[in-house]
């Protein structure tokens, strides 16, 4: 069978006019009659006892309608890893102790937000500072100070990985290095700053539109924090302003909104401002990362050692996935036939850090890439070749963890090295020009059930009417990539309908089908898409059958669904409106709605996802060896993303990737001294702005997943990755710099030529 | 502070007053009691409900509270409400000329993926709306200086800037078929 | 902290008027023309006047005028995109055209004025070291009386300038350019916009008739508490000719004049170093543009 034309398509989003209107409605957009403004009092020490907190001041202030610390909670400890209680360490308000700059320690809500403000600087609260840790080597020494009780000497959890015989392979290697690289902590950045808003619905029950990657998860965590049963809560995502990762968890002004709206009757809404986001907000790991790899004298590795340290701050929040998947992918790209990974995920007083694009990808590949950039040098062979001789392909695996299934990563780096002119511009230096390469691999979706659920990881809903349209109800969550625009494109080839008759409800977790584990991960397109898929062959064997009574079909015919019609595929002309084949579907069912439920979770797929991605960019770029100042002149991105379903959308993800990397690689750095973020503005926070973002050339490498619908994979996070170590190859290229720390700053460059 | 500070023609300094305030925005005229510390996106949000001006930092940072004031682009979290009275505000809401129409250039971002979250877009369709206005034949790097102060985390902002040519060079031609 | 705020916005229609109120409020008020860095620090509490004389309506301090004298006079209202698209600015102070075009975004730049960069105080200001060697003057009033401030002498420290309760910069007076003479502007961030400098250099060198330097000028921004001049560089240029060593050796003189700090943008090591760049690229802009003929005008 063909695919349809659809797949595959540069179909722009659906809700765009909405959005280029002004009529899309973020959270932050409503107000509800009668809504109070919250505020939310922070700590302002790094690691600290709280002994007493005083609220009367605050509660005095007219205006203020309610003040809740710590003490008017349940005080039960919460986090994604439900599966594993003993790393779920967070509380909704500070309990005993603040362990972070920025911690949450109170919160009040009154008429407007400058009373709820103001009353925020009217609580008092007496501390006991205690002596704190910056950094992951001071958190392991003799007689640091422990910063949660239960986990004493701060190491909060470690990962390993072994197989193949390392230590044995090592003697075996003719050529052997080992580098220690440095990655800093960086901020997701969405343009929208969190808000959420919660009004009291009847019998107790409360109702939250949030600013989330996550519906479901914020349901049930918020359901727990506030001691309902989970169906007393609903969760509502609106349109959201960008997530990358950094919106994917229950946070205080969540639980906060709906506490209060509880106790005081009236809607309350939190909006935190920019400043608040860059200092205390949820941030990519800084890690230090000591690789070790082993190779034949001709470029074969044999081995490789990787030990990496993350700095969790103050809180695990998601830190045990990515203390994980830093091991998955310091494995992946290549044939490894022996490899040992040891994580450490270490507490310290700096603002926590949980998933962020790429989740351990970008700094287990900026350690990889760089390395075997700095082995291509001193073996004398050109990167890119190395990398072919040692490229993973279909159906390798790393052993215990992982398969892939399909693989075009050697594909990827032929194509970027033809089409960048790679060989000839390697070939001949020009002052102050470099050409940089670098491979990526990522997950289309986690198979490890970190949040316990015990529902499909993705349902959902699919109805169709006899007017011709259908609607589909899910609670994966459009957090601008455009999957509300995929899925329907899934849905609209499946029933062969014009994709503009199908009406999409998604993200409310009272309304759409339980449940789905939200938008991270890279998991929308071939989860979500393919439980599409599961609901849409319901529906349509439901439809079949009007057409084996009409014509009385032979038992071997098939039927087709395409231009809004049903009809025998191998008798086009018998067949019939789609929403006449629905309504006599209906009479034949007395009335009763074509409706079907689409499931998808992935069984016996590994540990780590059901597909990977992979990729391969070349950039080229020009150093001013007199400022330091790097230019990126040119991206080639070679890009296996399985069976793309938009290619609008996967160019969109691409070169959004390409903006992210570039901040990584350059500029972006959250510059925290003890434990305080000096450059909380978007002045001294610097993503890269227009000018700097370089043209793009991509080419698809198209491989059929047999797991992701119609043979799609992920294209939202992996290429987020290659971006820094291409960049950093690059500037060696241009002017024999190699920098084992990001960002690569003017500053950094000048230090490495010597000139500072 | 200085004693006659208090008391100028009788009337005390602190607390200030709410002022009334007449703005035109998209043609339409509001009459809207604001404080004189409350910033135009503020009021355009909250008091006037046109919530397609976003508030991404508050600083003048970002551009997503990019509106027209008098025709040129200005950041409304860092502008007065007071200073925009008896000037013409223009927001995302009243770029197309009609409620059923699109600008070109709100076509052109839609039709070239010059949007993902949208969070940013308003501002940006309000920065390349002065650009036009300005240099109605934009080069490439003219356009990327022209969205200097709009930030966008989504869409690597090529898309963005394929978007306002495509809009340039169908006004352009719009205007060479009726001149 | 977002300090709580409240103070009246007054939006004279007149110089004098304004005059009146700044004098009326004395030390409580404060003049606001963009607001661009007002703003933020009314809110995070670094100021807290009751007053607020706005310019928005004052049209007479908006525009940019010639004087009989070839002077130009940019009145303190005249936003910075209207500064940097001004032909007559363009063509001969192509140093301060560029501290305009460069700095901040297009819609600061649609709000923000050259006056309110100056009297902001900040050592980092864009316009300054263009405003330093092309030696303009601040023309100052007060209800009773008006005085001129040279630019050089303007700034106190960080965030402290020559200008009094009651007091208003009226506009800013850039004489006339030597003939002879070329200037360029250039500065440096670790990205290209929405930033504030790391380093800013500014110069104008005159040439006499045999090629040699009449005079020369080095402005610094960002590098030292105040803009600055570089007086030991500028004097290693003067009667001399100016080859590629000799450039070299004043932009190395002007870095050592420099007195950087280390702070979230850059450290002190790095702000010096770029100095000795763009001295030495912003001194060879000037001699080829002096060189060329004309103030030179921009690439
Ligand atoms: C996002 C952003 C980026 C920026 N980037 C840069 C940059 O790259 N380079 C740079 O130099 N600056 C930058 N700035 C700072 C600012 O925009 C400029 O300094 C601008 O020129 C200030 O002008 P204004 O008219 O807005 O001043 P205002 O904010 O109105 O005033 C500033 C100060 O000057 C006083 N003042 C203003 N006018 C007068 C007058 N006529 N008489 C007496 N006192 C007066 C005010 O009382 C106040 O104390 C940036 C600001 C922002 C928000
Ligand atoms: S909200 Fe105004 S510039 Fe960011
Ligand atoms: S589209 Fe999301 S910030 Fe621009």
């Amino acid at each position: 069978m063909s695919t349809p034309p659809i797949i595959g398509a540069r179909i722009p989003q659906l809700g765009a006019r909405e959005k280029v209107t002004g009529q899309a409605v973020y959270t932050d957009d409503m107000k509800l009659p009668g809504m109070l403004y919250g505020a939310i009092l922070r700590s302002p020490h790094a690691h600290a006892r709280i002994k007493r907190i005083d609220t009367s001041k605050a509660r005095a202030l007219p205006g203020v309608k309610d003040v809740v610390t710590g003490d008017d909670t349940l005080k039960v400890a919460y986090g994604n890893w439900r599966l594993v209680p003993d790393i779920q360490d967070e509380y909704v308000l500070a309990v005993d102790k603040v362990r972070y700059v920025g911690d949450e320690v109170a919160a009040v809500c009154a008429l407007d937000a400058d009373t709820a403000r103001r009353a925020c600087e009217l609580i008092e609260v007496e501390y006991e500072v205690l002596p704190a840790v910056f950094s992951v080597e001071e958190a392991l020494a003799e007689g640091a100070p422990t910063i949660r009780a239960e986990k004493p000497g701060n190491l909060s959890l470690t990962r390993e990985i072994e197989y193949g015989g390392v230590d044995e392979a090592f003697t075996r290697a003719e050529y052997v290095r080992e580098d220690t690289f440095r990655v800093p902590t960086v901020s997701h950045a969405y343009l929208e700053p969190c808000s959420a808003l919660a009004a009291p619905d009847e019998g107790g029950r409360v109702t939250l539109w949030t600013s989330t990657q996550t519906p479901y998860i914020v349901q049930v965590l918020l359901a727990k924090t506030l001691g309902l049963p989970e169906n007393h809560v609903r969760v509502i995502k609106p349109q959201v302003g960008g997530g990358f990762g950094g919106k994917m968890e229950l946070r205080t002004w969540e639980f906060c909104a709906a506490f209060m709206a509880l106790r005081t009757g009236r809607p309350v809404k939190f909006t935190l401002t920019r400043a608040d986001e860059l200092a205390y907000g949820r941030r990519r790991h800084a890690m230090v990362l000591r690789s070790k790899i082993g190779l034949t004298r001709d470029g074969v590795i044999l081995a490789k050692d990787l030990d990496v340290l993350l700095d969790s701050g103050g809180y695990n929040a998601m830190g045990a996935t990515a203390t994980f998947l830093v091991g998955n992918f310091g494995a992946m790209l290549y044939r490894i036939p022996a490899y040992r990974y040891l994580g450490r995920y270490v507490y310290t007083n700096n603002p926590p850090a949980s998933a962020m694009r790429g989740f351990g990808a970008p700094q287990a590949l900026f350690a990889g890439e760089c390395q075997l950039n700095m082995v291509a040098e001193e073996l004398g062979i050109d990167p890119i070749e190395l990398r072919i001789r040692n490229a993973m392909q279909a159906g390798d695996s790393v052993p215990g963890v992982a398969t892939a299934r399909t693989c075009g990563f050697r594909e990827a780096l032929e194509k970027v090295r033809d089409a960048s002119g790679w060989v000839e511009k390697r070939a001949r230096k020009r002052p102050g020009k470099g050409i940089g390469v670098a491979g990526c691999s990522f997950i289309s979706g986690g198979v490890f059930n970190w949040f316990d659920t015990k529902y499909h990881f993705t349902s959902c809903e699919v109805r169709v009417f006899e007017d011709g349209t259908a609607h589909l109800l899910t609670m994966a969550s459009d957090i601008g990539q455009g999957s509300d625009t995929v899925l329907r494109q899934i849905l609209a080839a499946e029933l062969g309908i014009d994709i503009h008759k199908i009406r999409l409800t998604a993200g409310d977790t009272a309304v759409t089908p339980k449940a789905d584990l939200g938008t991270w991960g890279s998991r929308v397109t071939l989860m979500a898409g393919n439980a599409v898929l599961d609901a849409a062959r319901k529906i349509k064997e439901m439809l079949a059958g009007v057409l084996f009574m009409e014509y009385d079909l032979n038992q071997i015919h098939d039927v087709a669904f395409a231009g809004d019609r049903v009809f025998v595929r191998a008798k086009p002309k018998r067949g019939m409106d789609f929403g006449e084949c629905v309504y006599k579907a209906l009479r034949g069912r007395r009335g009763e709605p074509l409706t079907a439920f689409g499931y998808y979770t992935p069984r016996d797929k590994g540990l780590v996802t059901p597909a990977f991605s992979f990729g391969a960019q070349v950039i080229e770029v020009e150093v001013d060896e007199d400022t330091g100042v790097v230019s990126v002149e040119q991206v080639h991105t070679a890009h296996d993303s399985g069976v793309p379903i938009n290619t609008m959308a996967v160019e969109g993800q691409l070169e959004g990737s390409i903006h992210m990397g570039l901040g990584y690689a350059l500029s972006e750095e959250l510059i925290t001294v003890e434990g305080r973020v000096r450059n909380a503005t978007f002045l001294d926070y610097r993503i890269p702005a227009a000018e700097d973002m370089p043209p793009s050339a991509s080419y698809e490498i198209v491989t059929r997943d047999p797991e992701g619908p119609y043979g799609a994979k992920e294209a939202g996070e992996g290429l987020v990755s290659p971006t820094a170590p291409a960049i950093a190859e690059a500037i060696w290229d241009a002017v024999g710099v190699r920098s084992d720390t990001l960002p690569i700053t003017p500053q950094r460059v000048l230090e490495g030529l010597g000139k500072l | 502070m200085r004693g006659k500070a208090s008391e100028p023609g009788g009337q005390k300094t602190l607390p200030v007053a709410k002022r009334v305030l007449e703005l035109t925005v998209n043609g339409d005229r509001y009459e809207v009691a604001v404080e004189p510390w409350t910033s135009l996106a503020q009021v355009l949000r909250d008091e006037l409900r046109l919530t397609g001006t976003k508030v991404g930092c508050n600083e003048g940072d970002c551009g997503a509270c990019t509106v027209l004031v008098d025709g040129r682009s200005v950041s409304s979290c860092l502008y007065l409400a007071v200073e925009a009275e008896g000037r013409d505000v223009t927001t995302i809401e009243g770029l197309a000329e009609t409620p059923d129409t699109l600008h070109p250039l709100q076509e052109a971002f839609i039709e070239h993926g010059g949007l993902q979250c949208g969070f940013c877009t308003g501002g940006m369709l309000m920065s390349s709306a002065f650009l036009l206005s300005h240099t109605p034949e934009p080069d490439e790097g003219e356009i990327r200086r022209g969205l200097s102060g709009n930030l966008c985390r989504c869409t690597g902002y090529n898309k963005i800037v394929e978007s306002v040519d495509a809009a340039a060079k169908r006004l352009a031609a719009d205007e060479g078929g009726t001149a | 902290m977002t300090a709580p705020l409240s103070f009246d916005v007054h939006r004279p229609r007149a110089l004098t008027e304004a005059l009146d109120l700044l004098d009326e409020y004395g030390a409580t008020a404060r003049v606001i023309a963009g607001g661009t860095d007002l703003l933020p620090k009314l809110r995070n509490g670094r100021l807290s006047p009751e007053h607020l004389v706005s310019l928005g309506r004052v049209g007479e301090l908006d525009g940019i005028e010639e004087t009989g004298d070839g002077a130009l006079v940019i009145g303190a209202a005249t936003r910075l995109f209207d500064v940097q698209r001004h032909p007559l600015v363009r063509k001969r102070l192509p140093a301060l055209h560029h501290a305009c075009s460069v700095m901040a975004t297009v819609q600061i730049r649609n709000m923000g004025t050259v006056a309110g960069n100056l009297a902001n105080g900040s050592p980092c200001a864009d316009t300054s070291a263009p405003l330093l060697v092309y030696g303009a003057t601040l023309e100052v009033a007060r209800r009773d009386g008006h005085r001129e401030i040279p630019v050089g002498a303007f700034h106190k420290g960080p965030g402290s300038v020559d200008l009094a309760s009651g007091e208003l910069i009226v506009a800013i007076r850039v004489p006339p350019v030597p003939a002879g003479s070329g200037s360029a502007y250039q500065r440096i961030s670790a990205r290209s916009r929405v930033d504030m400098a790391a380093a800013g250099v500014a110069g104008l060198v005159t040439l006499d008739g045999d090629g040699r330097v009449a005079e020369a000028r080095i402005g610094l921004s960002a590098v030292s508490p105040t803009p600055t001049r570089c007086p030991e560089a500028e004097s290693l240029l003067t009667g001399q000719v100016p080859d590629a060593p000799l450039l070299e050796r004043a932009a190395r003189e002007a870095a050592e004049e420099a007195k950087p700090i280390d702070d979230v943008r850059a450290t002190a090591a790095y702000r010096r170093h770029v100095v000795f760049v763009m001295a030495n690229r912003v001194l060879t802009t000037c001699v080829a543009r002096a060189s060329a003929g004309a103030g030179g005008g921009t690439p």
